[in-house]
């Protein structure tokens, strides 16, 4: 046994010696089992090993010692502070020639950190993780969803928000990374794992997003994450699709939009999902008391989905929809008014969701306590104000850049040689050479 | 800058928090109390949810979160009443900040949001005497009217004073144009 590490150790040193990455990141895969079964003295093999100079060893090193976690059961803390020390002394550019084994590494150590429930701690490795192994900063990886995940089980949110915040405009996969290191064996397992971490990021990223109460971008993750793609259904894609459906009447009040490729939609998860369906039904007669009486009746099914706070939330968006629409018909309304309208339970509560509605501007309007009226108003915004302009100034460069974003984007399609080859071979005449935009709607023909 | 006032500090407590296991109560109470004064309160809530079991029975922290359940139902009275109360060192500056800013925060909704409003229902928002109140108020320059035995404030909406500089406006507008011809 001994001799067999001692190989291992020898094949790493000497090979990286020789600068020989690719070869030794063929062969190392194979060592996995082996360096499993010794686990015990793993950690004597670690201190012949340089993480800067031999990453790839120690990196299979740490992928057999979490493999062989449930067994070894080695201290929290020594594996936390291995990874952490990894990721910030190993060298990237060997790390390229195993990506699909440091994925493979930062899932497992993800698993165990929660399983540990010390969470909050893996929050900062992941993210130097992300840092160090995507190529671009709107790159998405397949860790990006341990990242949600660890935050989403420590509740802590204000690193990983930097990360959601940005647009994604491409994406870095297990099933990719590991055809041009030719790994075929696995490769079907790994893109089926590269959906799962795909819809993952997106599940948990809306489930961030609606912790800290940011609803629209909530929604757009939600509606990412149920946007059904493949030809078979995802259990993912169904609980995204209730959340998104919840959002969607929190923020839009109705259902804008459903999301493409209908077919898997009506298909499966309407009848999966029915019992949304119904609420948004419901939701659509504007009667709060109706609402009520519903959510209290599912209140099993959506209590079983951990979706109560979200209904809870759609009902309080009712009546908030409700006075915003009697702002549309009148001019004055004395307060017991406006609860009976909604179906408040009396002035006071009225006054106090005006108050609050006027306080977050949502609506426009003067309480007058003397003769119990609330006086509404016509947005006071004349837009001449300089705040309104700085407003406007900001979204101008949202724009700007986002125009430059697709020039930029559109320019690497026309440019690659697939796409030119499909584009002419597709189409005989010359026309659609000349006219590369009419392509541009979807980069994936 | 007023609200960038905490920001260091509360970098550097958040760094601390994704890096050391065992935390005490007062990295947990300086965290809550800026998270209120700038307010954050989802963040606050949060930052609740994931305090560890044993520490929630600390006296400050169940205060601080009191006072976050407030804020979140907007209920004025509740707050003021709980933000009266003797405040430990490390928290003492940015509560004595924020029972500043939530005042002047509810003057400045009343004055937009109520033609008038009875003096009983203002002093039982604010939680203040008769004299406090009206000291704030003549500052503000509100309309005093008696109706019967109670008295009305009828308020007056402020007015925000203009910010930015205009040249800045130009150069952008400029900037923009031009990319419009191009």
């Amino acid at each position: 046994m001994g001799s067999a590490l001692e190989n291992f150790v020898n094949q790493v040193r000497t090979m990286s010696a020789s600068g020989s990455f690719r070869e030794l990141a063929d062969d190392l895969p194979e060592s996995v089992s082996l360096l499993a079964r010794n686990w015990s003295i793993l950690d004597n093999v670690l201190e012949t090993l340089d993480v800067q100079q031999h990453t790839l060893g120690v990196l299979y090193v740490l992928l057999a010692k979490l493999h062989s976690a449930a067994t070894a059961n080695p201290e929290p803390v020594q594996i936390i502070q291995l990874m952490r020390d990894f990721v910030h002394r190993n060298n990237v550019e060997q790390l390229r020639f195993a990506i699909c084994a440091f994925y493979e590494t930062c899932h497992l150590f993800t698993d165990y950190l929660v399983q540990k429930n010390l969470s909050i701690l893996g929050i900062k490795i992941m993210a130097r993780a992300v840092d160090q192994i995507r190529q671009i900063d709107s790159q998405l990886t397949p860790i990006h969803a341990d990242l949600c995940l660890l935050s989403l089980k420590a509740k802590n949110f204000n690193l990983v928000l930097t990360y959601l915040d940005g647009d994604i405009t491409d994406i870095s996969t297990a099933a990719a990374e590991c055809k041009t290191q030719q790994q075929q064996q696995s490769q079907h397992t790994d893109a089926n794992n590269d959906a799962k971490y795909f819809l993952l990021f997106y599940y948990y990223g809306g489930m961030i997003y609606t912790a800290v109460k940011d609803y629209d971008r909530a929604l757009y993750f939600f509606e990412c994450a149920s946007q059904p793609r493949p030809m078979a259904m995802s259990h993912i894609m169904l609980e995204a699709y209730k959340k998104f459906l919840m959002v969607s009447l929190i923020v839009e009040g109705n259902i804008a939009f459903i999301p493409k490729n209908t077919q898997v939609i009506g298909r499966f998860m309407k009848p999966m999902a029915s019992h949304y369906h119904d609420l948004v039904n419901v939701y659509a007669n504007s009667s709060s008391e109706e609402l009520r009486i519903l959510i209290l009746k599912y209140s099993e099914a959506f209590t079983r989905d951990s979706n109560m706070g979200l209904a809870k939330q759609a009902t309080t968006s009712l009546y908030k929809r409700n006075i915003k629409r009697l702002t549309k018909t009148f001019l004055t309304l004395s307060l017991s008014d406006v609860a009976s309208r909604v179906q408040l339970s009396g002035a006071a509560e009225a006054e106090r969701y005006i108050l609050n509605m006027i306080k977050s501007g949502e609506i426009y309007a003067s309480i007058n306590q003397k003769d119990g009226m609330v006086l509404f108003k016509d947005d006071p915004e004349k837009y001449n104000s300089p705040d309104m302009f700085l407003n406007v100034q900001t979204n101008i460069t949202q724009v700007l850049d986002l125009v430059k974003q697709i020039n930029k984007m559109e320019e690497e399609i026309i440019l690659n040689p697939m796409y030119v080859k499909k584009a002419l071979g597709s189409q005989d005449d010359d026309l659609t050479s000349q006219h590369p935009k009419t392509y541009s709607g979807d980069p994936t023909d | 800058m007023q609200s960038n006032k905490y920001n260091d500090l509360l970098d550097r407590l958040e760094n601390e928090e994704l890096e050391q296991v065992e935390l005490g109560a007062e990295v947990y109470q300086q965290l809550m109390a800026i998270y209120l004064y700038q307010n954050k309160l989802a963040n606050a809530k949060l930052l609740w949810m994931r305090i560890p079991d044993k520490l929630k029975e600390d006296k400050e922290l169940l205060h601080l979160n009191q006072l976050n359940l407030a804020l979140q139902n907007n209920n004025f009275a509740e707050f003021f009443q709980k933000i009266r109360y003797d405040w430990s060192e490390c928290v003492k500056p940015t509560m004595e900040d924020l029972l500043v800013k939530q005042r002047e925060e509810l003057f400045t909704l009343t004055g937009s949001a109520y033609v008038s409003i009875y003096q009983n229902n203002l002093l039982q928002m604010a939680q203040m005497t008769e004299d406090e109140l009206k000291n704030a108020v003549a500052a503000l320059d509100w309309t005093r009217e008696q109706d019967g035995d109670e008295v009305i404030w009828l308020p007056k909406a402020k007015e925000t004073p203009p910010t930015g500089r205009n040249d800045d406006q130009l150069l952008k507008l400029t900037e923009f144009v031009t990319f419009l011809e191009n």
